[in-house]
């Protein structure tokens, strides 16, 4: 009887049947070393951003070995689009990453694009890259903001929140919303820019790099940021890929790989912007990284809106609500915010796919978390956390 | 020192002005602190209750009074209510021999600043106690650190004082005050410049406040070891943070800004708006640095400032004699 | 050893420009707006995507043909219109806000363009029941107060 018995938060494992606390906790303590205390950071936590746990084996402030434990956001976005029809899921696309929605309207819109046959007019596709650079530095200027408050500096976050809302107030007038953007519709997009969007992002781009000097004399120069970050929770190349894990901590850590680049899409290759590649693979690699990459962001909406052409911004007979996917198999990859966001459908011609597969970035990119904050201070373990950049949503979808 | 009725009605009387000290020094803070957050994050702070918000930190100490005390399981029930007990009344004590003003002293006694020294120790007693009974382990972490941390912190705090007490020669708050000039440039912090440094810093790190805050990390332990506090016993804690933080002010300024004098009409303004003063820096300090590791806390103190404090003290001695 | 000290005089260099910035931002204008005091510029306002609402025709009435297409097209099933007898035009168009994901699933597959987002950014109930918004009656209230009238309290 006793073996069945999953809720029991004070037992004693009297007999080795007995499952004390929920499985994870009790198959976690079951490997620690006698004389370490078992942390349990989160669900609610203030630095695991949202719902992820993290169970830590703790010896004095050293974490001997550190587990995340997913799954307190799992919104079956997967299992939706398969009772769905493709239209009806676009909105989904924009609440598997809250921060970085546009990258994931693009891939899932992308994905449906390459099985159909559909073809975006020019117009669109210079719409699809301002819109998704612009959220792209959003989603970076959030992460910075966290990122510091993981490391006990409250300021920064407000400071980059007030760029954050510009850029939201600029995207407001073309996606209608201020969150979860659903901006891109199968062959273009909803609406097209106009004369006050264009003056926006004029604007804002000088004022952005104006502001990124005073981050640096705030943040990036201070010597205990620098003090706490540098040197801190390595990951070479050699980790990041056995484990899959791409965008910034690819690139921080000299990889130069960048879907924009390797399996180009939209109008990318018409631009020209550099692949940062970042000083180190520590998290102060991957902080600068994602600062070089707000810079990188801003060249290319700069590129854009002079490249931009007329025309429609929506294909003739685009689909409708109701449009059925033809039979067949197809997998689409787009770089968001946080690495390598792709879309496998896999349809037998029917009302909705018959299935889909989201590949989140921050899922491959919390698997290093294990391996890097093994033997690290708690503070630093922390800070590896935050410099991953996870979203929960995104990581359970 | 002989203890008359007299004296004994004066230690009354100075304990009551101290507490009601204490008690308006926590709302006003409350609300300063608050308001210069919201300043430097460019928000208007607290804004909504009473005129430009004044009166909001006197309804967050209601809220907190009328509050449920939630008492976690498996405590050590003596421990975790004599903890907060323990953390607010030895300030009191503290702040007696700090002279306010030229007559306006609690406890004229000739070893003041031991009588500070002694019982500035009782702080870090109740952080170890609030974390070891409050069956957390965060707390129990936070506990740990405070012990490491206050102890590290309070020798160059010492040394610092020490270099002071060197050029006086007095024990005395009241005669190291007389010996200071009433300019800025007659001041102890000309001539000990370097003390004054290593006393601002360890003063950060002895009232565990922003960015030596590891006792009590929000972002690693959630609160260290006021975690499982609620209500009064929270309270309790939050009051004799602000009384610790106002008590090394007043030190601050005793030793190193003249206290009670300044340059026009000396009195208990200039003690008040000079204590105010390092508040006002404390606060600006945390609103702006990230927070250090602790071993890199650690380190900075043991490394660095104790170094610093003895080098500073001997060089303080040599050159005391030589002039002397 | 020497080096160590130069980095700390550097490292506290990099404090106290940390430390201009924030005093410098402590006296610099507030950027939040207080709501009830003040409200967002109504520029932005023009682009957001509050509750939809019925498009009038040059007479005041509703467009909608009752065709269905809103609310099949709908991802979350909030809408709800049924047609009158004898004629084309709706008699009821229920609308359930707390529902909508503001997809504009509804508005880009309507054929005859009768609804719209609103940019009502104030809308406040007390339960869910209320966000269960009559768009006709909507309608109504809106056309009585273009045309001057004091709307009558609807029974």
């Amino acid at each position: 009887m006793s073996s069945l018995n999953f809720i029991n938060p004070f037992g004693v494992r009297d007999d080795p049947g007995t499952v004390v606390g929920d499985f994870y906790t009790d198959n976690f303590e079951r490997n620690a070393r006698p004389g370490t205390v078992i942390l349990n950071l989160g669900p609610q936590h203030p630095s695991t951003h949202g719902v992820l746990r993290v169970l830590a084996e703790m010896d004095g402030e050293y974490v001997v070995r550190a587990e995340p434990v997913l799954g307190y956001l799992h919104r079956m976005h997967e299992k939706m689009a398969e009772v769905k029809t493709p239209w009806q899921f676009i909105p989904n696309t924009g609440r598997v990453d809250y921060l970085h929605p546009i990258s994931w309207n693009w891939a899932y819109a992308g994905a449906v694009e390459q099985l159909a046959g559909l073809t975006v007019p020019p117009r669109a596709e210079y719409l699809r890259v301002i819109s998704c650079e612009l959220n792209r530095i959003s989603s970076h200027l959030l992460w910075w903001g966290a990122f510091v408050m993981d490391l006990g500096g409250v300021t920064p976050i407000l400071y980059a929140f007030e760029e954050r809302e510009t850029i939201n107030d600029i995207l407001q007038i073309i996606t209608g919303s201020r969150l979860t953007m659903s901006y891109f519709r199968f062959g273009g997009v909803s609406s097209d820019i106009d004369a006050r969007f264009i003056k926006l992002t004029k604007d804002f781009i000088p004022y952005l790099r104006e502001r990124l000097k005073m981050y640096t004399g705030l943040v990036t120069d201070n010597v205990i940021l620098r003090r706490r970050v540098e040197g801190v929770g390595p990951m070479s190349v050699d980790l990041c890929q056995r484990y899959g894990a791409t965008g910034p901590i690819l690139r921080a850590a000299g990889l130069a790989r960048d879907t924009r680049r390797d399996i180009p899409y939209g109008v990318y290759p018409k631009l020209e912007f550099p692949i940062p590649t970042g000083p180190s693979d520590d998290c102060f690699g991957r902080y600068m990284m994602r600062l070089k990459e707000i810079e990188t962001s801003l060249t290319i909406i700069e590129q854009a809106l002079a490249q931009l052409p007329s025309g429609p911004y929506m294909m003739e007979k685009a689909p409708k609500a109701t449009f059925k996917l033809p039979k067949g198999e197809t997998y689409f990859a787009v770089e968001g915010a946080r690495g390598q966001v792709g879309v496998h459908i896999v349809s037998d011609g029917g009302k909705s796919p018959y299935r889909i597969k989201l590949r989140a970035p921050g899922f491959s990119n919390l698997s290093l978390f294990a391996e890097a904050a093994k033997g690290t201070l708690l503070a630093d373990a922390l800070a590896i956390l935050g410099s991953l950049d996870l979203v929960i949503p995104e990581v359970d979808r | 020192m002989d203890l008359s009725l007299l004296s004994f009605v004066q230690i009354i009387v100075a304990v009551l002005l101290i507490i009601g000290l204490m008690v308006g020094n926590a709302v006003v803070m409350v609300y300063v602190e608050r308001k210069v957050a919201g300043f430097i994050q460019r928000r208007p702070g607290p804004y909504e209750v009473g005129p430009i918000g004044t009166v909001q930190p006197i309804c967050d100490s209601m809220k907190l009074l009328g509050k449920q005390l939630f008492v976690p399981a498996n405590i050590d029930w003596i421990l975790f209510f004599l903890a907060p007990v323990l953390a607010f009344f030895p300030v009191l004590l503290l702040f007696l021999p700090i002279p306010f003003g030229p007559y306006l002293t609690g406890l004229g006694v000739g070893d003041g600043i031991l009588l500070i020294l002694a019982f500035a120790g009782f702080g870090v007693l109740s952080n170890i106690l609030a974390g070891w009974s409050s069956n957390n382990k965060y707390g129990l972490l936070g506990a740990a650190r405070a012990v490491s941390q206050s102890v590290a912190y309070e020798i160059p705090m010492i040394m610092a004082l020490l270099a002071v007490v060197f050029m006086s020669g007095s024990l005395n708050l009241s005669e190291i005050v007389a010996q200071q000039g009433s300019w800025p440039w007659q001041w102890n912090i000309v001539v000990q410049p370097l003390a004054f440094f290593i006393y601002l810093v360890s003063l950060v790190g002895e009232t565990n406040r922003a960015p030596f805050d590891l006792p009590e990390a929000e972002s690693e332990l959630t609160a260290g070891f006021h975690t499982e506090y609620s209500g009064m016993g929270f309270a309790l804690f939050f009051l004799s943070e602000y009384a610790n933080m106002l008590l090394v002010s007043f030190v601050c300024a005793t030793f190193f800004l003249g206290g009670y004098k300044g340059p026009f009409l000396d009195g208990f303004w200039w003690t008040f708006a000079k204590a105010y003063a390092v508040m006002f820096f404390i606060v600006w300090i945390r609103w702006t640095f990230p927070r250090v590791r602790f071993d890199q806390l650690l380190n900075i103190n043991w490394k660095w400032l104790l170094p610093l404090s003895i080098i500073n003290l001997w060089l303080t001695a040599i050159i005391m004699k030589i002039i002397s | 050893m020497l080096r160590a000290l130069w980095d700390n005089v550097k490292g506290i260099y990099s404090l106290l420009v940390g430390m201009s910035i924030t005093w410098g931002f402590l006296f610099s204008p507030r950027k939040t707006v207080h709501y009830p005091r003040q409200v967002v510029d109504s520029e932005i306002l023009k682009s957001y995507r509050g509750p939809l609402e019925l498009i009038p025709d040059q007479a005041g009435a509703t467009k909608c043909i009752s065709c269905q297409m809103c609310v099949r097209a709908c991802p979350d099933n909030c809408l709800k219109v049924v047609k009158s007898e004898g004629g084309k035009n709706p008699k009821t168009w229920i609308y359930d806000f707390s529902l909508c994901c503001l997809c504009a699933a509804c508005v880009e597959s309507c054929p005859a363009g009768a609804i719209r987002f609103s940019h009502k950014v104030y809308l406040v109930t007390k339960t869910r029941e209320e966000l269960k918004l009559d768009l006709l009656a909507d309608l109504k209230a809106r056309k009585s107060a273009i045309l001057g009238n004091v709307p009558k309290k609807s029974s």
